[in-house]
């Protein structure tokens, strides 16, 4: 077996997603009344605290810091893929 | 896949390019497989919104994204509390194991409830998956994953009563790739605008 993140990373790491997610929901500006589509900044803000919410998920809770270089870029080269065309279908409506 | 230094031991050696990633490597080509396959999804969705910004946006507004983003805190406290299980297991500490793994289901069943009421709202406002496109995608996407979840904690009780390190390290990775699914899905479904 190999080396696991002791408690205390696994919290840090629990207390940073949690706080990334509160990043998002107010980089969303839940807080209008009117629902008006975010700033290109705001969604970009959103979906960079979702990248790195992955990319800590990926190395601490599943480990993946314990495999080779090319895992770890296989992973999170899919959750920048991924994230990449959300943010490309995003915003290509409103820069085309 | 490199195999590694000679200093460095694999993790599980005598899986070809599968034995450098730590844990059940078949766990990881199911994680794998599964990201792949909502990542086709979530293209397609943000391929059909393109069409359709205003519609999409307008169908969105329906729906609860502090809901969503409560579930998302549930979620990511659920995942610490399987992380910790696999930590107790490995230090032969199970009946600590055992606790971490009720509370994550604990967690896990607080999920689903939000969801049932959330859905339970929607239906009962007569939204439907026919409603609009947008809605076939949150319905489709939003159960797809609720599947998921429901098997991970089927897996998660079933590990908590055949508990080993092995068991629970496997179904602690499962429970994970969930929790990946859903950071990305909500800022997709709820978030952007």
């Amino acid at each position: 077996m190999t080396a696991l993140p002791g408690s205390r990373r696994l919290i840090v790491t629990w207390l940073t997603l949690m706080m990334l997610t509160l990043v998002a929901m107010f980089s969303a500006r839940l807080d209008q009344a009117s629902w008006e589509p975010l700033p290109l900044a705001s969604a970009l803000l959103v979906l960079v605290a979702t990248g790195f919410k992955a990319q800590r998920l990926l190395m601490v809770y599943l480990n993946l810091r314990a495999a080779t270089p090319a895992w770890k870029g296989t992973f999170v080269g899919l959750v920048l893929l991924t994230l990449a065309l959300i943010g490309a279908g995003y915003a290509a409506p409103r820069l085309i | 896949m490199t195999e590694g230094s000679p200093s460095r031991p694999l993790p599980n050696p005598g899986w070809g390019p599968l034995s450098a990633l730590p844990g059940n490597p078949l766990m990881w080509v199911l994680i794998l497989s599964e990201v792949v396959v909502f990542t086709a999804f979530f293209a397609l969705y943000a391929w059909q919104r393109a069409g359709d910004v205003a519609g999409f946006n307008a169908a969105q507004q329906d729906l609860d994204p502090l809901m969503g983003g409560l579930n998302t805190l549930v979620l990511l406290t659920s995942g610490l509390c399987v992380a910790l299980a696999v930590e107790a297991i490995s230090t032969g500490g199970r009946r600590r194991a055992r606790q971490w793994l009720a509370a994550s289901m604990g967690l896990g069943v607080l999920f689903c409830v939000i969801k049932v009421v959330e859905y339970a709202g929607k239906f009962s406002a007569g939204i439907t998956p026919e409603t609009h496109l947008f809605f076939g995608y949150y319905y489709g996407l939003t159960a797809f994953h609720f599947a998921h979840v429901l098997f991970g904690l089927g897996l998660l009780a079933l590990v908590s009563w055949r508990t080993s390190t092995e068991n629970v390290e496997t179904a602690a990775a499962f429970w994970h790739m969930v929790d990946l699914i859903w950071i990305l899905l909500y800022p997709l479904i709820y978030l952007l605008r």
